[in-house]
């Protein structure tokens, strides 16, 4: 086992990563040793970045270890971008990280700088291996006399191309700053972003969710001017501490209404699995519009009354935001005939236009159920060999019987979905389905799960709906 | 009111007005009545006039039975904006006390010229256990499952504020909301009121849909009318095939003190109406309850064959 890091106290001792466990142990025998745990570094990474970005929308994470921000046009709410990396550390160590940070032009410059505990400005100190090249190339420029990235900068770079590639060039431009890296932020920035900065932390929701109103009714006068209304909003509460909570809201339609926003709200405060906890208080409040879509100002009808379309949208987000979007749904039909895939059930949010259904020809009584169970209920049917109807059959220990059945209707399986489903043997169960019923009234909807004898030997029966 | 049928019919429906002692003084004594309590609904607004164009009751489309239920109202049928309550008979009745609930809400929604969505919310855990419903089969019934948002509930707290929020928005055709068991938590006459006084105010229907409760011994509701539906057996097609869905029903309670009325329902989905069947022990030649079924199978030979 090798260590992988290590904290101040051990590097004092002259412990470092690389060296064997077993070699560290010998030397410091009262040795604290964790399991390597690269995701639990991720996540932990990943949520540092999401609260920087209190400072600018711009943050990147640089894994293993590190962070980069987009400071450009971000630093006027600090005396000077130093003034905002020291609220950043401080900050940080506040709640037990130390950190290293510099300040460059290009993101690679930050980067080498701030691993190797030097300033902006000092780049032409920077050690070769700064350029993270392999070993190989950095022990070749070595032995060439460049320790450092100030002797690479005198040289031509033609030549340097020549001998070591354009990588290293293209490299060596980066940290010098001629030439920039686009960064990955972590999210895409907002359409339109509202935010509102406290002097003094808010530690009531009450008065987190009247501002919010009022981010809201900012944005969506901005809207108004592009002709669009919201479908996606994202809120961030920065609580000072450094905690940060995210709140998403969708919509079933486009929208500027400040009432329903505020609706929605509500709802999805309820509906979170731990309540919002201001603790010490928010210091930022941040709300953008992800997704808009366009919304054209609405005329209200001449004879006056309310626009209905509009409401059953309203009434489906809000159920939407409460139960999760899944929860409330409209049905579309699909293109099978295997009886529980002829539907789809869409999320009724962004459910696609009504498609018309397929409805037999009038005059029958209907020939699917109006319960379906998934999956079917086995039954035990009393039947007659090879391919009769059901006389008897005995379902939740309850025995009913047959009084009037029509069947059966035979439904294949999709043999052509299956691999090697053209042989025999291999295309799946035959259904027989029988529309049943009883001596009471009720009407079930059977079959027999493979053909007799040539499928399988002993068939079985299930209980795949109920009719009214 | 025609009440002349209705002792051939088996039970009907007794309205206070039909049952006089001695007709003249007791007519008049009904007339005045019927007035005051008509001056009592208007002011306690059951009768929310919302839609002006549509017309505020909806019935089964079965003459005998609307006609009783006419109560002290000046229409025949039920009241679009209250709230309604249907029983299933029996754990196994549920399928035809749902199918009922969405003809119901179908044949209301058909009255007003825009289709409005119906809400049907019900809870997961039961919609598991008992079967969720097929939206094939809701087409063949006659009802247009693109225009049903379905709501799985969590809970039955979650069902009912649901339907709280769909009977307030005007924009819904009807509200089903499906509980069972014998006693849901949150259901009560608290709940209840609310959801009928919403169904005044916003005139949008609402049925509960109750399956598993104890029929002789029911939780009280605020509901206008409390109905109990089970399977009945239908009229068997060419080789004794079972036929088109049949509903028993029968009223439980009602605002206006009817009680008694029951009838045997055939649906057809073709003229989207109730038709009464004959309950004789023979089965009944009664001329609308089978309609034009040979014609239509000599017809059609092919599409049911398997």
């Amino acid at each position: 086992m090798v260590i992988m890091a290590a904290d101040r106290q051990a590097v004092a001792l002259g412990l470092g990563p690389g060296m064997k466990l077993a070699d560290a142990r010998a030397r410091v025998p009262e040795l604290l040793a964790f399991d390597h745990d690269p995701l639990a570094d991720a996540s932990l990474l990943a949520r540092l970045a999401e609260a920087c970005e209190r400072y600018t929308p711009m943050v990147a994470a640089e894994p293993p270890d590190a962070l980069i921000l987009d400071i450009s046009g971000a630093a006027h709410f600090y005396e000077s971008e130093t003034a905002l990396a020291q609220d950043a550390e401080d900050r940080l160590d506040a709640v037990g990280h130390a950190i290293c940070w510099a300040l460059a032009g290009t993101p690679d410059a930050a980067l080498a700088l701030a691993r190797h505990g030097l300033k902006e400005g000092a780049e032409a100190q920077l050690p070769v291996s700064a350029l993270a090249m392999d070993a190989k190339t950095h022990q070749a420029l070595e032995r060439a006399g460049l320790y450092r990235i100030g002797d690479l900068a005198e040289r031509p770079r033609a030549n340097l191309a020549a001998r070591f590639g354009m990588e290293l060039t293209l490299r060596l431009d980066r940290i010098l700053g001629s030439e920039d890296r686009p960064i990955d932020p972590l999210r895409r920035v907002g359409n339109i972003v509202t935010e509102r900065r406290f002097a003094e932390p808010l530690t009531h929701i009450d008065a987190a969710l009247t501002c919010l109103s009022e981010l809201f009714a900012e944005a969506a006068e901005r809207l108004n001017q592009r002709g669009q209304g919201a479908r996606m909003i994202r809120i961030l509460l920065f609580r000072c501490d450094g905690d940060v909570a995210r709140l998403g809201i969708e919509t079933g339609a486009p929208t500027r209404d400040a009432a329903l926003f505020k609706r929605l709200l509500r709802e999805r405060i309820e509906a979170l699995n731990d309540a919002l906890n201001p603790g010490f208080g928010y210091d930022l409040i941040r709300l953008s519009i992800v997704a808009a879509d366009p919304l054209a100002p609405q005329q209200l009808r001449l004879e006056g009354g309310e626009d209905r379309q509009g409401d059953a949208i309203a009434l489906v987000s809000q159920l939407s935001t409460r139960l999760g979007r899944e929860r409330v749904q409209t049905f579309a039909p699909a293109d099978s005939h295997i009886p529980e895939q002829g539907l789809l059930a869409l999320p009724a949010l962004n459910a696609p236009a009504p498609v018309p259904w397929r409805v037999k020809p009038s005059g029958d009584p209907p020939t699917r159920p109006l319960h379906m169970f998934d999956p079917p209920q086995r039954v035990q049917v009393i039947a007659e060999v090879p391919d009769g109807p059901p006389h008897r059959f005995t379902w939740r220990r309850k025995s009913h019987q047959v009084i009037r059945y029509e069947g059966p209707e035979r439904i294949a399986s999709e043999w052509w979905q299956r691999p090697d489903g053209q042989q025999p043997g291999n295309g799946g169960l035959t259904r027989d389905y029988y529309r049943v019923e009883d001596a009471r009234g009720r009407r079930y909807w059977l079959f027999r799960h493979g053909l007799y004898g040539e499928e399988k030997a002993n068939p079985d029966w299930y209980v795949h709906g109920l009719f009214a | 009111m025609n009440n002349s049928d209705s002792d051939s019919g088996g039970a009907f429906g007794l309205s206070p007005a039909n049952s006089p002692a001695e007709p003249k003084t007791a007519g008049q004594k009904a007339a005045a009545l019927k007035a005051r309590l008509g001056k009592i609904l208007a002011a306690s607004g059951v009768k929310a006039a919302e839609d002006a164009d549509s017309p505020s009751h909806f019935g089964f489309g079965v003459n005998r039975v609307d006609a009783a239920l006419r109560g002290n109202a000046d229409q025949p049928g039920l009241p679009r904006a209250a709230l309604h309550e249907l029983h299933a008979a029996d754990k196994s009745d549920r399928s035809s006390a749902a199918a009922l609930a969405l003809l119901l809400a179908q044949r209301c929604r058909a009255l007003g010229s825009d289709r409005k969505p119906i809400l049907w919310i019900s809870e997961s855990g039961q919609a598991r256990r008992q079967g969720r419903l097929y939206p094939p089969g809701l087409a063949e019934l006659g009802i247009d499952p693109s225009g049903i948002i379905h709501v799985d509930a969590p809970d039955s707290i979650a069902v009912l504020r649901a339907a709280a929020d769909g009977i307030r928005s005007p924009a819904m055709g009807a509200v089903i909301a499906e509980l069972s068991g014998r006693k849901p938590r949150g259901l009560d006459l608290t709940a209840t009121r609310r959801l009928s006084l919403s169904a005044q105010k916003s005139g949008v229907l609402g049925l509960l849909l109750r399956c598993g409760g104890d029929a002789d011994n029911p939780l009280p509701t605020a509901a206008f009318s409390r109905w109990q539906v089970a399977a009945a057996p239908s009229v068997p097609l060419a080789a004794n095939a079972p036929g088109h869905s049949v509903f028993d029903i029968s009223l439980l309670r009602h605002r206006s003190g009817l009680y008694g009325l029951s009838a045997r329902l055939e649906w057809n989905r073709d003229d989207q109406v109730f038709r009464e069947q004959q309950q004789s022990h023979e089965r009944a030649p009664y001329p609308g309850a089978v309609p034009a079924l040979s014609a239509g199978r000599a017809d059609h030979p092919g599409t049911r064959a398997a």
